[in-house]
């Protein structure tokens, strides 16, 4: 009995052990960017080892009042209004998609899910070159809303979880609903709907964040530096400017690591619901 | 099929006139049965539909198989054909025609419908009537039309589009206003051949079926096993630290890159602490860091791709029939037989999809090395690093250098490998075999 406890001591010894090492690992290079950010000197080569020698708020100020090079503020709004338009929409498409998927018999529905099965396997960006081609075609670049177009026109292919998720509600409430004379928009409208706060969460998460932190797309169709999003102007900032790229990162990074922490349940929720029949 | 086409013919055979004269003119039917407002819409589309193949859909299609006839020249002031635009407003036409044939099956089995309708000597549907089932029982055509023209025409039309430039000589020097040909298959036996693109393409695929293999299980394994030290009765205060992988999982991935990047780099902390205790700066990511870099990146794919694992499978172990392990505890079975007989399996039964995905995802990350080393080009390769995956080069070829139908035939081989390697483990996995053994 004894040795029981000892081995059980150990384990939880063991096993704690481990977790210091774990959330080391996960911590340090944030907070390593949180500190650098602070740095008086800016540059990386002055780093005494992993830390900056000294610490001032001088790089946030530089960040948002030295915009004649790196024009910080304007590559933020440009990043929020990509980010929230194709939010709105993204989360509209793929919600409604998933539901008439999830929902509705016709003839249609097999073949279209085969097709987006396929269409998945392309490597994402062996399209880009046509992509910009068509938009050249409809004056599009340049433009933030462009953007916000492509990324919305493609969100409704990643139905599948949101499917999953609408698997789980049972449909008995829909024929009940429909005995009573309800029409299919408002069986979706008044009954669905509500159900279905964690996967309209978790789609609204991630149709926001993937925009803010896309790069490869921004790159090719904003050529012009006001156009920026914050990705595209802080990977063209220099090694020098190591101190400018930490504090740009740390300002857009906390909204969305706040944001995780909020909705983290609602989206492990939906994720698991989903993915469970997905 | 054979039903089917015995319907048809009495379709055909039993078929009024009115209903001919819809399949001349569309919509011409529903007018004669009453139906004024549908059967002006068909007309209204069939004479839009060929108002535009008289003005430019017509030529649209014949310019999508000769690509082009007259090359532009600025001495005589000729305005040549653009090949490209040419082969992108083709496919375009093509997809118009799809779409006429479509509705004009759809306006035959409308107005089939009105002569049965007739015949039992039933009324007409109000427009208003049709109108309102579009909210109702066709809810999900007015839900769908929508997403379905912006995947055409954002998805599905550019991949055509690449698929297609994968059969031409576009790029290179074979840019508008030269005209570019239909070449066939001389692309991907250039791939495999010639000695500029051979060797190259199959180191990289080498290298990045190995990378995709130990990635996803390094990725899967310590995800997994992050979730199963999590799930622990002894671990007090689970939400706090199961907030530090949520941290990284929710820092956006170019930001986490870059800066491990310049953690890395030559004057990167780690080097400095390096020279400061008397050694001298290593290049982890320099030109000749070939398993040092290809190190790195597995382990930062780590840092960034486990959280969200480790997320998932928190979710899926809380399904998991806890009486089981009462049995196998009561049986003498140790934690490890436990988690071998009984974790194991319905963890990769239920994540098979999830761990699918991964394996595609890790094959295309195009992320991990653009951002660690991107722009390198090493020796023994062609436009290309020895860290780059497939889909660097891909991009490296077509987004930096222009050769397009190069880049081209590389995507459709990696579409071939992704599709054939996850379609092959998903018919073999025990989730699409047994599909009710954990129900």
């Amino acid at each position: 009995m004894k040795k029981f406890r000892f081995g059980k001591i150990l384990d939880t010894g063991l096993t704690y052990c481990i977790l210091i090492a774990v959330a080391f690992i996960f911590f340090f290079p944030c907070l390593w960017l949180i500190l650098a950010s602070f740095s008086a000197s800016g540059s990386i080569y002055s780093f005494d080892g992993f830390f900056p020698s000294s610490f001032s708020f001088a790089t946030f100020e530089k960040l948002f009042t030295d915009t004649a090079l790196y024009n910080y503020p304007k590559w933020f709004f440009n990043t929020l209004y990509i980010a929230a338009g194709s939010c709105v929409l993204s989360t509209f498409l793929t919600i409604l998609t998933a539901y008439t998927m999830s929902r509705f018999t016709f003839r249609m529905r097999k073949p279209m899910m085969k097709i987006t099965m396929v269409l998945g396997m392309f490597p994402s960006f062996m399209s880009m070159t046509a992509v910009y081609l068509l938009m050249t075609q409809f004056g599009l670049i340049n433009q933030r809303w462009g953007l916000i177009l492509i990324y919305a026109a493609g969100a409704p292919m990643g139905y599948l979880t949101q499917k999953g998720f609408f698997d789980t509600i049972p449909g008995a409430i829909d024929e009940a609903a429909k005995i009573d004379g309800a029409t299919n928009l408002q069986i979706f409208t008044k009954i669905n709907l509500p159900l279905s706060k964690p996967i309209i969460v978790y789609t609204a998460l991630t149709s926001f964040t993937w925009p803010w932190s896309d790069f490869i797309l921004p790159k090719l169709l904003l050529k012009e530096r006001d156009f920026y999003t914050v990705a595209v102007g802080l990977m063209s900032l220099g090694e020098t400017e190591f101190a400018r790229f930490a504090a740009g990162s740390v300002f857009i990074a906390v909204p969305i690591v706040l944001l995780y922490f909020f909705l983290v349940k609602d989206m492990v929720n939906g994720m698991a619901a989903g993915a469970v029949k997905g | 099929m054979k039903e089917k086409g015995k319907r048809f013919a009495d379709c055909v055979r039993r078929s009024s006139w009115k209903v001919r004269l819809s399949a001349v003119v569309m919509g011409g039917g529903q007018f004669l049965y009453g139906r004024y407002f549908k059967g002006l819409l068909y007309f209204l589309t069939e004479i839009m539909i060929l108002t535009y193949f008289i003005l430019r859909g017509g030529a649209d299609i014949a310019g999508f198989f000769t690509l082009g006839t007259v090359k532009g020249d600025a001495w005589l002031g000729t305005k040549g054909d653009n090949s490209v635009i040419m082969m992108l407003m083709g496919i375009f036409a093509w997809i118009v025609i799809g779409v006429w044939i479509i509705l004009y099956i759809a306006n035959l089995k409308d107005v089939w419908r009105s002569q049965r309708l007739e015949e039992a000597g039933r009324p007409q549907p109000k427009f208003r009537e049709e109108l309102s089932q579009l909210l109702d029982r066709k809810f999900y055509v007015t839900v769908l039309a929508l997403p379905v023209i912006g995947v055409c025409v954002f998805n599905i039309l550019p991949i055509v589009f690449m698929i297609l430039i994968a059969f031409t000589n576009y790029g290179g020097t074979v840019v508008p206003p030269e005209l570019v040909d239909w070449v066939g298959f001389s692309n991907f036996s250039k791939l495999v051949t010639l000695s500029q693109f051979a060797p190259t393409f199959f180191r990289i695929l080498g290298w990045n079926l190995l990378w995709a293999a130990a990635s996803t299980a390094l990725n899967y394994f310590a995800g997994l096993g992050l979730a199963l030290l999590l799930n622990k009765d002894c671990v007090k205060g689970k939400a706090f630290w199961r907030a530090f992988p949520i941290l990284a999982y929710a820092i956006p991935g170019f930001i986490t890159l870059v800066a491990f990047k310049f953690m890395f780099s030559y004057g990167g902390p780690i080097n400095q602490i390096i020279t400061s205790s008397g050694g001298t700066a290593i290049g982890f990511l320099g030109l000749d860091a070939k398993w040092t870099a290809r190190l790195i990146g597995l382990l930062v794919n780590c840092w960034i791709s486990v959280p969200s694992i480790m997320l998932l499978a928190t979710g899926y172990l809380s399904n998991r029939d806890m009486s089981l392990y009462e049995a196998a505890r009561i049986d003498g079975a140790s934690p490890f037989q436990q988690f071998r007989k009984l974790t194991l399996p319905f963890m990769l039964f239920s994540t098979m999809p999830v761990l699918l995905g991964q394996f595609i995802g890790n094959f295309n990350n195009f992320g991990i090395f653009y951002f660690l080393r991107g722009g390198l080009y090493v020796d023994g390769y062609f436009l290309a690093s020895d860290t780059d995956l497939l889909i660097n080069w891909l991009y490296n070829l077509s987004i930096d250098n222009n050769y397009y139908c190069i880049g081209a035939a590389i995507s459709l081989v990696i579409f071939l490998i992704t599709s054939v390697l996850s379609l092959s483990v998903y018919v073999k996995s025990p989730s699409y075999r047994e599909e009710d053994t954990y129900q």
